[in-house]
């Protein structure tokens, strides 16, 4: 009985895992490529999941054409390049600097070397003076 | 310290407070899961592809010439756009303007009966079974809208249901514009 169980149980959990993507690629090196887009690539749909964790139709839509143009030799760059003319900078998690972005990017470092000149011309200007408050 | 420079230490304050509680509003009122679309004021994508109801006709990007359309992307699989719909059917009777359905993602049965229970107001209805033209189109769920001008350039997305008051505040100033030539 407890054999039957632990039997059920197996078949289950290798049910649930049968999600994968069933591609066939030329080479090792065209499968790397794939999974590296699908994990850089931002479903549309559903914002917080990248295209290989997410199910949603879009998704699949994209991975298959990702997969069709690995297949039919186009680089990285032009892959991309064809998923940002139709969904914008969104669809990559980590954006490319640009002209509308620059603030993102740099703004950071900005706040940071104004806050530390902030402070060192307050520390030499109370540089001895304890009893400030 | 003078009472001059905590005056000014408060100022900077205030003003980045209301900065803070401005940009609260501003992104309260705007939704992060709306995508601008990547077509604005770009001609709409090439394409060839059959109707829903007549399999032997082929529409091609040229259908948009010198008319003023709506496109609707829908499906028999969403939800929205059952609620959408008789909107539509109610515009249809009334507007001048081409509304074109783009059936997206769609098994053709399930996509005619769609059409026979809630009612056809399109004029003609894209089959897109594949999805790719949506795609093309940027398409990211259902129902959307986009405005297209006569010179077959895009002229407004909106993503969601399409009702009177939708229809009033975002279409109508654009195909206002369009029909004083711009």
């Amino acid at each position: 009985m407890k054999n039957l169980f632990m039997l059920t149980v197996f078949f289950m959990s290798s049910l649930t895992s049968a999600s994968v993507d069933l591609h066939e690629f030329d080479s090792l090196q065209q499968e790397k490529r794939y999974r590296h887009l699908i994990s850089i690539l931002r479903c549309p749909t559903c914002q917080n999941q990248n295209l290989s964790d997410s199910n949603s139709m879009v998704s699949d839509d994209l991975k298959q054409i990702v997969y069709e143009k690995i297949r039919a030799g186009a680089s990285d760059k032009e892959i991309i390049l064809f998923m940002k003319q139709r969904y914008g900078e969104f669809i990559l998690y980590q954006p490319e600097v640009s002209q509308s972005n620059v603030i993102l990017w740099a703004g950071p470092f900005v706040f940071l070397i104004g806050f530390l000149i902030l402070f060192f011309v307050w520390y030499n200007k109370n540089k001895g003076d304890v009893s400030d408050d | 310290m003078s009472s001059k420079f905590s005056y000014w230490k408060m100022t900077v304050v205030v003003v980045i407070f209301i900065g803070f509680i401005g940009l609260f509003f501003w992104a309260l009122s705007h939704d992060p899961r709306e995508l601008p679309s990547q077509l604005i004021n770009q001609p709409v994508p090439e394409f060839s592809v059959v109707d829903l109801l007549e399999p032997e006709v082929i529409h091609t990007q040229s259908m948009f010439n010198e008319k003023i359309t709506l496109l609707n992307v829908w499906a028999s699989w969403c939800a929205a756009c059952y609620s959408e719909h008789p909107y539509w059917n109610q515009f249809t009777q009334t507007s001048q303007l081409q509304l074109v359905g783009l059936n997206y993602n769609d098994k053709k049965e399930k996509a005619l009966r769609f059409l026979e229970s809630q009612g056809n107001p399109y004029k003609k209805v894209i089959f897109d079974q594949s999805g790719r033209l949506g795609i093309d189109f940027g398409v990211y769920g259902a129902p959307e809208t986009f405005l297209i001008g006569p010179d077959a350039r895009v002229r407004y997305r909106h993503v969601g249901v399409v009702n009177s008051k939708v229809f009033a505040t975002k279409f109508k100033p654009l195909i206002n514009k369009i029909k004083q030539g711009f």
